[in-house]
C-alpha cells in the first residue's frame, strides 16, 4: 500500500514539476524516489533516521536508505482515516495509545507488510527513546540487526571519540551487510558535498531573516526533518540553491502578506490540519524552525568520523535543555519574531517536559508563547476547532502588541 | 568504611554507588513520597513518568534536604528532563548528570569508564574527600559483599516453600538501596541463616509462585497484597530488586573504573538498554529457575522504554504458555484495590 502511495505521489509531483519547476517540489520528488528505491529487489536497504543519523555515511555506499518513521507517516497526508486503521492494528497488538502515533503507524505498517525489507536497521539514541525502541522492535520483526548510534549529552573529546568509534563500526557493518568495500575517500567526498549544501542552506536561512518573508514557512520546518535525507548527495546543494534563487525572486517581487513572524518549535503535524489555512488567512509566517537553524558548522573532511560525530552532538535535542534554549535564543536574536508556537504531541515526553522551561525563558524575551496541543499523525487526537481557537487567540495577542 | 559525610541522592541503578561511597558519602536511592503530583504536572507534563513526577514533587517541597547533592543519569528522556527542571526550579547544593551509554559494547565501556573517572573527581569535590584508589577498592569489595549476600538469598528462594517472604526480601533490598549496605548486613545474615535452615515441605497445598517483572517499584505493600491473596513471590526482576544485586565488579582489575563500567553495563539490564528479546530470555530463564507459575508484568505509566516492549513480551510469554498478567502502575499504586481484584482473578485462573 505504501509503495502505491509513493508511486502516485511521485507521479503527481513529476507532473507538477514539469508544469512549474519548484525546488520544494523537487525535494518531495526526491523523498518519494528514495522510498521507492527501497522497494527495489536489487538494492541493499538500510533503515535509518533521516533527521538524526549522519546520512553522509550512507551516501558513501550504494544503498537505499529508508526512514521508517517518515515513510509510514506520509500516509496521513494521503489518507488520515487509513492511517488510523493501520494504527488500530498496532493498538490491537498491544501498543498503547500513550505511545507516539509516529511509531504506532510504523509498527502497524510493518505488521501489515507495507514496508520494504530491511538489511540493517540504524537509529540514534537522541530525539526520543521511542524511535530507537521501535527500530529495535522492527529489527526483531524482520530478523535483522539493529544498531543505535548512542549520542551522549556533552561535547567533549571523550564523547566525540565515542561517537566516532560507533560510526566506524557502523561503516564496517554496512560494508559487511552489503558486501561493498568502505571507501574513506568517498566518505570525504560526501562530506565535501555536504559542506557545500549546508553553505547553500545557510544562504536560505539568511534570507528567512528578511522582513516581510514571502513564504508561509511550514516547508521550512518539514525540510528540517527530511531535508537531511540527501546529505552527501550532489542534488541537495542544487535544491537548496534553487530555493535560494526562488526566495530571492519572491522577495524582490514584494507583496508578501506577512504580518506576524513566528518560530515553530518541535514538529509539524503530517496529517491534514487547518494550521496553514489559519496562518495564511492571518498573515502568519513561520520564519524558522528550531531544527532548521544552521547549528552544525563546517565539517572537516580530513576527520570524517569525528566531524559526523560533532554534527550529531550539536543537535539541539541532544543534551540538557540548555542546548535547546541556546538555539532558541539565537533564533530570537536573529529573526525578529512576534511569537513562538510549540507544537505539542503528548507522547513526545522530552519535548512536552521542556515546555515550562522554554516558556519561562521566553518571558525574559517578552515574546508570546503558545503550546499548541495536537498529534502528528492521529486524527483522533487532533481537534481543528481547538486549534483554530488557540491560534486565533494567539494571533490576537500578537496583534495587540504591534 | 569511614564515617559518612552525608547523603548523596541518586535516581537510577546505573549510578555506581561504589564511587559515592569511596568519597565518604552515603548513596541514597531517591524514593518518591508524593502520591499527588499536581506541582510536578505544572513543571513537567501530565503524561510523564509518575516516578519522576513524584520525586520532583518531593523536591519542590524540600524533599531532598537530607542530601548533600543529587546524581542523575542519562537513563531516559524523562530523567534528562527531570535533571533540567530540578536544576532550573530547585536549589540544590550539588547536581551531577552521569553519562550512561545506551549501548553495551567495547566503545561504550571505554566511554563509560571515562565518565566514571570524572564522576569520581566531582564526588570528591562535593564531599571534600578525594576518591582514592584504595577507598574505591574498599567500596567495591563492600558493595560486592552486600550484593553477593543478597544474591545468595535470592538463590535460596528457589526452594519451596519459600524460605523468606517476597515482601520481606524486597523490603530488605530497598533498605540497601537507601544506604551503603553496612546497616543492613546483620539483617541479611540473619535472613540467610533463617533461609538456609528452612526448606521442609509444608503440609497442605503448595502456594502459587509469582514473579514480578518491571522497572522501578518500591512498594513492599503491593508485594504483601499479592501474598495476602494467596501467592508467594520468590523473585522480582526489577531495577529496585534482583537486578540491583546481580552486578559483580571485578575486584582485581587493573583499572577499577573500567571494571565498574563493565559491571554496570553488563549486568541484567532494564528495557532502557536491553533488547526485548534479551528481557524475554531473562524472564523465561527465571520462570524455570524459580519454578514460577505466573508472571506479573508491571510498567510505570508513560514509561516508553517499557511500554514499547510489553506487546512483544506478552506475545512471547503467551506462546510459551507462561501465564502473565500485565499491570500498568502509577508508581504509588493509588489504584491498588483495582489491582488486587485483577491479581486475585489471575491467581484464581492459575489455581484452576
Amino acid at each position: 500500500m505504501l509503495k502505491k502511495y509513493y508511486t502516485e505521489m511521485k507521479s503527481g509531483l513529476d507532473t507538477a514539476y514539469q508544469q512549474k519547476p519548484r525546488a520544494s517540489t523537487q525535494m518531495s520528488i526526491q523523498l518519494a524516489s528514495i522510498f521507492l528505491e527501497a522497494y527495489r529487489a536489487d538494492k541493499n536497504v538500510i533503515w535509518t533516521s533521516f533527521y538524526s543519523f549522519p546520512m553522509e555515511l550512507l551516501a558513501a555506499f550504494d544503498v537505499a536508505p529508508f526512514d521508517f518513521e517518515i515513510a509510514a507517516n506520509l500516509l496521513p497526508t494521503f489518507n488520515a482515516d487509513v492511517a488510523v486503521e493501520i494504527m488500530n492494528k498496532a493498538e490491537e497488538a498491544g501498543y498503547s495509545t500513550d505511545i507516539c502515533s509516529y511509531h504506532r503507524l510504523a509498527v502497524g505498517c510493518s505488521m501489515l507488510g507495507y514496508m520494504p525489507r530491511a538489511d540493517l536497521l540504524l537509529s540514534s539514541s537522541y530525539f526520543c527513546d521511542g524511535k530507537a525502541k521501535t527500530n529495535r522492535l522492527l529489527a526483531d520483526h524482520y530478523g535483522k540487526e539493529s544498531i543505535s548510534l548512542d549520542i551522549p549529552n556533552k561535547i567533549e573529546k571523550e564523547s566525540v571519540d565515542y561517537v566516532a568509534a560507533q560510526l566506524r563500526r557502523i561503516a564496517g557493518k554496512i560494508a559487511e551487510v552489503t558486501g561493498q568495500r568502505f571507501d574513506l575517500d568517498r566518505l570525504r567526498e560526501c562530506i565535501r558535498v555536504s559542506n557545500r549544501s549546508r553553505r547553500a542552506y545557510g544562504q536560505l536561512a539568511e534570507l528567512q531573516k528578511v522582513t516581510p518573508y514571502p513564504y508561509i514557512g511550514v516547508p521550512v520546518v518539514n525540510m528540517s526533518i527530511f531535508g537531511n535525507m540527501l546529505a552527501g548527495r550532489e542534488i541537495q546543494e542544487q535544491i537548496y540553491l534553487d530555493m535560494v534563487e526562488e526566495s530571492r525572486k519572491k522577495i524582490m517581487e514584494g507583496n508578501a502578506p506577512e504580518k506576524y513572524r513566528v518560530l515553530w518549535l518541535a514538529w509539524c503535524p503530517v496529517q491534514p490540519t487547518n494550521i496553514n489555512q489559519i496562518f495564511r488567512k492571518n498573515g502568519v509566517t513561520i520564519v524558522m524552525g528550531e531544527l532548521a537553524r544552521n547549528y552544525w558548522g563546517e565539517m572537516d573532511e580530513s576527520l570524517p568520523f569525528e566531524s559526523l560525530a560533532l554534527w550529531s552532538l550539536r543537535n539541539p535535542y541532544v543534551g540538557t535543555i540548555g542546548q535547546r534554549l541556546k538555539g532558541i535564543n539565537q533564533i530570537i536574536d536573529e529573526y525578529k519574531l512576534d511569537g513562538v508556537v510549540h507544537f505539542s504531541t503528548d507522547a513526545c515526553r522530552h519535548s512536552c517536559a521542556a515546555q515550562k522551561m522554554i516558556g519561562d525563558a521566553l518571558k525574559e524575551h517578552d515574546i508570546p508563547y503558545l503550546v499548541l496541543d495536537g498529534d502528528m499523525s492521529d486524527k483522533r487526537k487532533y481537534s481543528p476547532e481547538r486549534t483554530q481557537f488557540l491560534l486565533e487567540n494567539f494571533i490576537d495577542i500578537m496583534a495587540g502588541r504591534k | 568504611m569511614t564515617e559518612s559525610k552525608g547523603n548523596m541522592g541518586y535516581f537510577c541503578s546505573l549510578v555506581p554507588t561504589e564511587i559515592i561511597m569511596s568519597a565518604g558519602l552515603k548513596p541514597v536511592w531517591m524514593k518518591g513520597k508524593a502520591a499527588m503530583t499536581a506541582a510536578a504536572d505544572t513543571h513537567l507534563y501530565p503524561n510523564m513518568c509518575p516516578y519522576i513526577k513524584s520525586v520532583f514533587t518531593d523536591g519542590l517541597e524540600g524533599g531532598d534536604s537530607d542530601c548533600r547533592g543529587l546524581v542523575f543519569a542519562r537513563s531516559c528522556d524523562g530523567m534528562r528532563r527531570l535533571h533540567d527542571v530540578w536544576k532550573a526550579y530547585i536549589t540544590s547544593e550539588f547536581i551531577y548528570m552521569l553519562e550512561a551509554p545506551k549501548n553495551v559494547d567495547p566503545p561504550a565501556v571505554i566511554f563509560f569508564a571515562s565518565q566514571l573517572r570524572d564522576f569520581a573527581v566531582q564526588m570528591g569535590k562535593a564531599s571534600g574527600t578525594e576518591v582514592t584508589l584504595p577507598a574505591l577498592q574498599e567500596a567495591v569489595k563492600s558493595a560486592n559483599k552486600t550484593r553477593g549476600m543478597m544474591r545468595d538469598l535470592y538463590n535460596l528462594q528457589k526452594r519451596s516453600p519459600l524460605p523468606v517472604s517476597g515482601s520481606e526480601l524486597f523490603s530488605l533490598g530497598l533498605e540497601i538501596l537507601h544506604g551503603d549496605g553496612s546497616e543492613t548486613s546483620g539483617r541479611i545474615s540473619s535472613l540467610r541463616k533463617k533461609a538456609a535452615g528452612s526448606g521442609q515441605p509444608e503440609r497442605g497445598r503448595k502456594k502459587i509462585r509469582v514473579m514480578i517483572c518491571g522497572n522501578v517499584m518500591d512498594r513492599p505493600d503491593v508485594f504483601q497484597m499479592i501474598e495476602d491473596s494467596g501467592a508467594e513471590i520468590p523473585f522480582a526482576d526489577l531495577c529496585t530488586a534482583s537486578r540491583f544485586f546481580e552486578r559483580v565488579v571485578d575486584e582485581n582489575g587493573s583499572d577499577p573504573f573500567l571494571s565498574l563500567a563493565t559491571a554496570y553495563l553488563d549486568a541484567p539490564r532494564c528495557s532502557r538498554t536491553a533488547a526485548p528479546v534479551e528481557t524475554y530470555a531473562r524472564i523465561s530463564d527465571n520462570v524455570k529457575q524459580y519454578a514460577i507459575d505466573g508472571v506479573v508484568l508491571t510498567a510505570l505509566k508513560f514509561c516508553d522504554q517499557q511500554m514499547y516492549d510489553i506487546p512483544y513480551l506478552l506475545r512471547r510469554l503467551n506462546e510459551d504458555g507462561t501465564p502473565v498478567l500485565f499491570v500498568e502502575n502509577d508508581y504509588v499504586f493509588n489504584d491498588r484495590d483495582r489491582i488486587r481484584t485483577r491479581v486475585e482473578a489471575f491467581l484464581e485462573m492459575l489455581e484452576s
